[in-house]
C-alpha cells in the first residue's frame, strides 16, 4: 500500500456507498452520515478513513487498490468506524501525551473495539484479516513492528518472535475481562510506548499512517484542546470547514448537527430564474401558525399563482422513452389495479346474490324436463376509484443541487419523476393535479399550476413541467394550504396530496429552523380535518425527523437514492392507494 | 351442526411473551371483541389457536381479502333440487354455535364489508340477517378477534373509526432476543446455540426496517430457516433462501443483509 500508481479500475465509494451504508445498519443499528474526504494535499500520503462528530469521512478511492479488492475495503474500513461508534468511549484527552503514545494507544484502542464487535459478530475477522499483511522478520522498525502488533492483537492464530510484539499480546489478553472499558488502552498503549522509547526505535509522527490499510486515522478517538498537533487532526478542522461551506451553498440548512444560532442572518435570496413571470390570479391570503405564541397569525402569508415558463414538451416525452422499461412495468402495474365502474355482473356460475330472471329461467327449465342452468348468481365488480391526487413539487434553490453521484440535478429527477407519475395517472383515470412552489419571504410564495384537475395532461403540461426552473426557498406550509384549498374542491370520495421536497421548510425571512416545520405541521392537521391526506416524500436522507413531525410517523418516506426517484414515485401512489 | 372440526384437539406450541395471555383470558370473560396487533408472522394466528384450545372453543378462521363480501362472511342463498337453500357463512356459524371466530388481516377486507360486525360488537350482541329477515342472538360463548397489521402504509387500507373503538387490543412484536430463541429451537428442532445465532441475524434485518426493508425478518421466517438447518442445509445457506432472497428485491440491501448474515456466522 504505498500508492505507487492510480489503477485504472479504481471502483470509488458511491458506488458501494448505499449497500455498505445499509451494512452498518443491519449490523449495528447505525446511521451515519458518510461524506466523501477531499484529496490530501500532502501527496504520497495514502489516506484513511476518519470520523468523529457524528460524520464519517470516507476516501472516494483507495489508491493502488481497484476491483473486489477496493470493495473489500470500504466495507472493512466502515465496518471498523462502526466498531469505534459502537464499542469507543469519549474522546481520550491528549494531554500531554506524546505522538508515538497517541499512535500507540489508538492501536489498541482499535485492537479492543474490533475484539468487541466481534464477539457479537465472528464473521468480521474474515472482513478485516485480509489486510493484515505485517509478517514476523525483517527491519524493526517503528511502523512495521507496529503493523505486527496490529495483526498480533486482532489474529489470536498470528505468531511472532518479537519480544515487544509478544509483551503487547500479553498485556492485552490479561485484562481481556475488562476489553470493554477503554481506559486500557491507555495503559496498554503507555507501557508499550515505554518500552518502544527504551528501545530507541524511531518514530516519525510526520509520515505516520496507520496500518492496516482499513483503520481510521483515529482523528475521531483524541480530544486535542485547543493545540491539535500536525498530521492527526489537521484534516478534520479542513474537513469541518468544508462541511461548513457546503451547508453556505445549499441555501437550505442540513439536518447536521450543530444548532444554527438563533440570532444568525438569513442567507441571501437565491437568484430567482430569469423568465419574466406573470401573475395569473389575485393573490390569496393564508394564515401561519407560530409555535412560540401558539397561535395562526391571520393573514400572514400572501401567495402569487404565476405562470410557468415553459419548456420543451418533447423533452418530457424522450424522458418516458428513457424510462421505457421502468414506464412499461408501472403501466403493468396500473392494469391490475385499474378497476371498472361498480355493476352488477349477471348470469354467474357464483356471486354474492340470486340473478332473479335466470333463477326463473331455471326453473322453468326444470320444469320442462331440461336441464337447469346453473349460471344463476350475480356478482358486484370492484369499486370505483374515487380519488383524486395532488402532486406538490418542491422547486427551491436546492432543487438545482446535484443528485451525489450523477451530473443530474434533484430538479431534473423530480421533473422525470412527475412525467412518469402523471403517465401512470393518465393511464389509471384518476384526476390529477401537478402544482410546484417556490417562497421568497412571507409575501411572496410563488405558485404554479403545471397541470390542473380537469385539464388535459396534453403538450401545454408538459412545456411547463419541462420548464420548471429552481430557485427560492421552500415556504411548505404555506403551500400546503394553497394546494388543499383546490383538492378540496374535487368531488371524490379520498382526496391525497403527494408532497415532494428536497429539504426542511425554510424562508429567507425565518431564522428559527423549528417555525416553518411546525406550521407546515399545522398545515397538514388542518387539511386531515377537511379530509385530505397527505403524504411527505423526502429527497434528504437525514429528514426522517422533520419529516415524521410535518407529516406523521406513518406519512412520509425518505428516498435515499434520489436517482431512483421516478420509479418510485408512481409505485408508492400505486401502493398507497391499492 | 356441531363445530367439531374446528375444535383444537393438540395444544398449539406458544410460548407468552408478556401477560397477553392473562389480558385475552380477561377480555374472553367478558365476552369483549379483541383486536390482535403486530408485524407479520410474529405469532398472532398461534397465539389464538392457543387460547381456543386453552379455552376449550372452536376457532372459526377467516382469512380476509379485498374481494371479499358480506355474504362471504353472514352466508348466502344457494340452489338445490327443490329451490334455494340458506347456507351460512363462517361468521354466522360462530355465531350460532358458540366460537371463536377470527377475522385475519381484517383491513384487507372492503371498509363497507366490515360493519357487518357491528351489532356484534356491542350490546346488542345480534346478528340481522336480512336476506333471510333473521336476527341471530350470539350464542354465550361467541367471541369475536380480529388481526390487524399496523405497518402498511395506505391511506385507503385502515380500519374505520367506528371499527376500531369497538375492540380491545393487544399487542404483539418480536420477542426478547432469548424468548425468540428458545421459539425457533422449538419450532425447528435446532439447537440452541444456532437459534441464537438465527436471532442475532433477524437482529440485523430489523435494524434494515425503514431503510430499505418495508419489514424486518419475522419469528416465522427464522423458523423456516431454522427447519433448513435442522435438515442439513449449512447456516449461511439456509438464511439466504429462507431470509435474504424472500424478503428484497433490492440488491444493495441484499448485500448488506448477506454481509450482515456472513459477519454474524463465526
Amino acid at each position: 500500500m504505498t500508492g505507487s500508481q492510480e489503477d485504472a479500475g479504481d471502483l470509488s465509494f458511491s458506488a458501494v456507498e448505499r449497500r455498505l451504508k445499509a451494512y452498518l445498519v443491519a449490523l449495528w443499528g447505525l446511521r451515519v452520515p458518510v461524506r466523501p474526504a477531499a484529496p490530501d494535499a500532502v501527496d504520497g500520503v495514502p489516506r484513511r478513513v476518519s470520523f468523529g462528530d457524528g460524520l464519517v469521512w470516507m476516501p472516494e478511492t483507495f489508491r493502488g487498490v481497484a476491483g473486489q479488492r477496493a470493495a473489500d475495503l470500504f466495507r472493512a474500513s466502515l465496518a471498523h468506524v462502526g466498531a469505534h461508534l459502537r464499542h469507543s468511549g469519549p474522546r481520550f484527552p491528549a494531554g500531554s501525551l506524546k505522538p508515538l503514545q497517541i499512535a500507540l494507544v489508538s492501536l489498541v484502542e482499535d485492537a479492543r473495539v474490533e475484539r468487541l464487535a466481534m464477539r457479537g459478530h465472528p464473521g468480521l475477522f474474515r472482513v478485516w484479516a485480509p489486510f493484515h499483511l505485517a509478517r514476523p522478520g525483517g527491519a524493526a522498525t517503528a511502523p512495521a513492528l507496529m503493523a505486527r502488533l496490529a495483526r498480533a492483537l486482532f489474529d489470536p492464530a498470528y505468531e511472532d518472535d518479537d519480544a515487544w510484539v509478544d509483551k503487547g499480546r500479553r498485556l492485552f489478553a490479561e485484562r481481556s475481562a475488562r476489553w470493554e472499558d477503554p481506559s486500557i488502552s491507555r495503559e496498554i498503549g503507555n507501557l508499550l510506548g515505554n518500552d518502544l522509547g527504551q528501545m530507541r526505535v524511531q518514530f516519525n509522527a510526520r509520515t505516520h499512517v496507520v496500518e492496516p490499510a482499513y483503520r481510521d486515522d483515529n482523528a475521531g478517538l483524541w480530544d486535542f484542546g485547543g493545540d491539535p498537533p500536525q498530521g492527526l487532526e489537521a484534516e478534520t478542522v479542513y474537513e469541518a470547514f468544508r462541511t461548513e461551506h457546503e451547508e453556505v451553498e445549499d441555501g437550505a440548512p442540513q439536518a447536521d448537527p450543530g444548532p444554527t444560532p438563533p440570532e444568525a442572518p438569513p442567507p441571501s435570496a437565491p437568484a430567482a430564474p430569469p423568465q419574466a413571470e406573470e401573475i395569473l390570479a389575485p393573490p390569496v391570503r393564508y394564515p401561519e401558525w407560530d409555535y412560540l405564541i401558539g397561535r395562526e397569525r391571520p393573514d400572514w402569508v400572501r401567495v402569487e399563482e404565476r405562470s410557468a415558463y415553459e419548456g420543451s414538451a418533447a423533452s418530457i416525452d424522450r424522458t418516458l422513452d428513457r424510462h421505457r422499461a421502468v414506464a412499461d412495468r408501472l403501466t403493468a402495474l396500473v392494469r391490475s389495479a385499474r378497476v371498472s365502474r361498480p355493476a352488477w355482473l349477471r348470469r354467474q356460475p357464483e356471486g354474492d346474490r340470486l340473478d332473479l330472471d335466470a333463477c326463473i329461467e331455471a326453473a322453468l327449465d326444470r320444469r320442462r324436463g331440461e336441464s337447469p342452468g346453473t349460471r344463476v348468481y350475480a356478482t358486484l365488480a370492484r369499486r370505483h376509484r374515487d380519488l383524486s391526487v395532488l402532486l406538490l413539487l418542491d422547486v427551491s434553490a436546492s432543487t438545482s443541487d446535484l443528485v451525489r453521484g450523477t451530473t443530474r440535478t434533484i430538479l431534473t429527477v423530480e421533473r422525470e419523476a412527475t412525467a412518469l407519475f402523471a403517465h401512470v395517472l393518465e393511464e389509471l383515470g384518476d384526476p390529477f393535479a401537478v402544482h410546484a412552489f417556490r417562497s421568497n419571504g412571507r409575501e411572496e410564495v410563488r405558485y404554479y399550476r403545471i397541470k390542473d384537475f380537469r385539464r388535459p395532461y396534453g403538450p401545454a403540461a408538459k412545456a411547463r413541467l419541462a420548464g420548471l426552473e429552481a430557485g427560492l426557498s421552500t415556504r411548505l406550509g404555506t403551500a400546503l394550504r394553497h394546494a388543499g384549498r383546490s383538492l378540496a374542491r374535487q368531488p371524490t370520495h379520498r382526496r391525497l396530496l403527494l408532497v415532494v421536497t428536497d429539504g426542511e421548510p425554510s424562508d429567507v425571512d425565518v431564522a428559527d429552523r423549528r417555525y416553518l416545520a411546525e406550521d407546515a405541521r399545522r398545515a397538514v392537521l388542518g387539511l386531515s380535518h377537511l379530509g385530505i391526506d397527505c403524504f411527505g416524500i423526502g429527497l434528504d436522507p437525514q429528514g426522517r425527523t422533520y419529516l415524521a413531525r410535518m407529516f406523521g410517523q406513518r406519512n412520509f418516506m425518505v428516498i435515499d437514492r434520489v436517482e431512483r426517484l421516478p420509479e418510485k414515485l408512481p409505485a408508492l401512489y400505486l401502493r398507497l392507494t391499492h | 351442526m356441531d363445530l367439531s372440526d374446528h375444535r383444537i384437539v393438540e395444544e398449539p406450541y406458544y410460548r407468552a411473551v408478556g401477560n397477553e395471555v392473562a389480558l385475552f383470558e380477561a377480555a374472553y370473560a367478558a365476552r369483549m371483541p379483541v383486536m390482535l396487533k403486530g408485524p407479520t408472522g410474529c405469532g398472532k394466528t398461534r397465539f389464538i389457536e392457543h387460547l381456543a384450545w386453552k379455552l376449550g372453543r372452536p376457532l372459526v378462521t377467516v382469512a380476509c381479502h379485498e374481494d371479499m363480501t358480506a355474504s362471504d362472511l353472514v352466508g348466502r342463498f344457494l340452489l338445490d333440487a327443490d329451490g334455494t337453500v340458506w347456507h351460512d357463512g363462517p361468521l354466522t356459524l360462530a355465531v350460532r354455535h358458540g366460537a371463536i371466530c377470527y377475522l385475519d388481516e381484517i383491513v384487507e377486507a372492503r371498509q363497507d364489508t366490515t360493519v357487518v360486525i357491528h351489532p356484534l360488537t356491542d350490546a346488542r350482541r345480534v346478528l340481522p340477517l336480512e336476506k333471510r329477515n333473521e336476527l341471530v342472538r350470539a350464542h354465550p360463548d361467541f367471541h369475536l378477534v380480529v388481526s390487524y397489521n399496523p405497518g402498511y402504509q395506505s391511506v385507503l387500507k385502515d380500519l374505520k373509526e367506528s371499527t376500531k373503538q369497538r375492540f380491545a387490543a393487544i399487542e404483539f412484536g418480536y420477542p426478547a432476543p432469548a424468548v425468540e430463541a428458545g421459539i425457533v429451537a422449538h419450532e425447528a428442532g435446532v439447537a440452541d446455540d444456532v437459534a441464537r445465532l438465527l436471532v442475532r441475524i433477524a437482529g440485523s434485518s430489523r435494524n434494515l426496517k425503514g431503510q430499505g426493508l418495508q419489514e424486518g425478518v419475522s419469528t416465522r421466517m427464522l423458523i423456516h430457516a431454522g427447519r433448513l438447518v435442522a435438515l442439513g442445509v449449512p447456516v449461511a445457506e439456509a438464511c439466504e433462501t429462507a431470509l435474504v432472497l424472500p424478503i428484497t428485491d433490492d440488491a444493495d440491501v441484499r448485500d448488506a443483509f448477506s454481509a450482515a448474515i456472513a459477519a454474524s456466522i463465526g
